[in-house]
């Protein structure tokens, strides 16, 4: 088990084969690459807690909580990168966060995992029209 | 910063494995052409910044920010 501190949760425990890598960081966190999440019993909504900064962590959900509905083709880079087996088999999670009343979800930027070897990449979607989706 | 002029189907080289072709240029728009070793990552600059400064925003939110966004999950399924 590995042990790493975190400023919402304390101190935390974690296998080693949890942990999502995230080899080239996040967009503009090329730092941040060594990731948990965190679930709930009672909810879709998780934390994606960083091992690398404490006070870094995201709050994700599954597209489909937001009705987003996705249609990602992955390039080449991306499959790569994630070392896919078969071109299907990834998950996705968005980011939300709260500005003022309203959840932002980042449909634009989604996280793409491979549970198979725990590899993730965000990538960056081009289409801008679809790039956030508010709820009040 | 280096600036270079070049004419359309020109291109420039930048170290042994990129080049950067200007294939069409109209009005104040201009196409390019980029040859790069696969796993580069290559973005608009502008879609980059975005999504930079929304991962910004997005990683100090606190357990209140979880709780309301929960919330409105709910009430949206409900």
């Amino acid at each position: 088990m590995i042990k790493f501190s975190t400023t919402r949760f304390g101190v935390l425990e974690t296998a080693e084969e949890k942990i999502i890598n995230f080899h080239e960081g996040l967009v503009g966190l090329p730092d941040m690459k060594r990731f948990v999440l965190i679930d709930y019993k009672d909810t879709l909504l998780k934390w994606l807690q960083s091992l690398d900064d404490p006070d870094i962590a995201f709050i994700v959900a599954p597209p489909d909580v937001m009705a987003i509905e996705y249609s990602i083709d992955l390039d080449m880079t991306a499959k790569k990168y994630l070392q896919l087996e078969n071109d299907d088999d990834f998950v996705v999670l968005v980011i939300m966060r709260v500005s003022g009343e309203e959840i932002v979800t980042n449909i634009q930027g989604p996280l793409v995992l491979n549970a198979n070897n725990m590899r993730g990449i965000q990538i960056v979607l081009e289409n801008p029209k679809k790039s956030y989706q508010k709820t009040g | 910063m280096l600036v270079l002029t070049r004419k359309s189907n020109e291109s420039i080289n930048i170290g042994d494995n990129i080049t950067i072709t200007i294939v069409e240029i109209k009005g104040n728009s201009v196409r390019l052409g980029i040859k790069a070793p696969a796993g580069l990552k290559i973005y608009r600059k502008e879609l980059y910044e975005k999504i930079k400064h929304e991962n910004l925003l997005s990683s100090s939110l606190l357990m209140d920010e979880f709780k309301k966004i929960n919330e409105a999950l709910r009430s949206k399924n409900d």
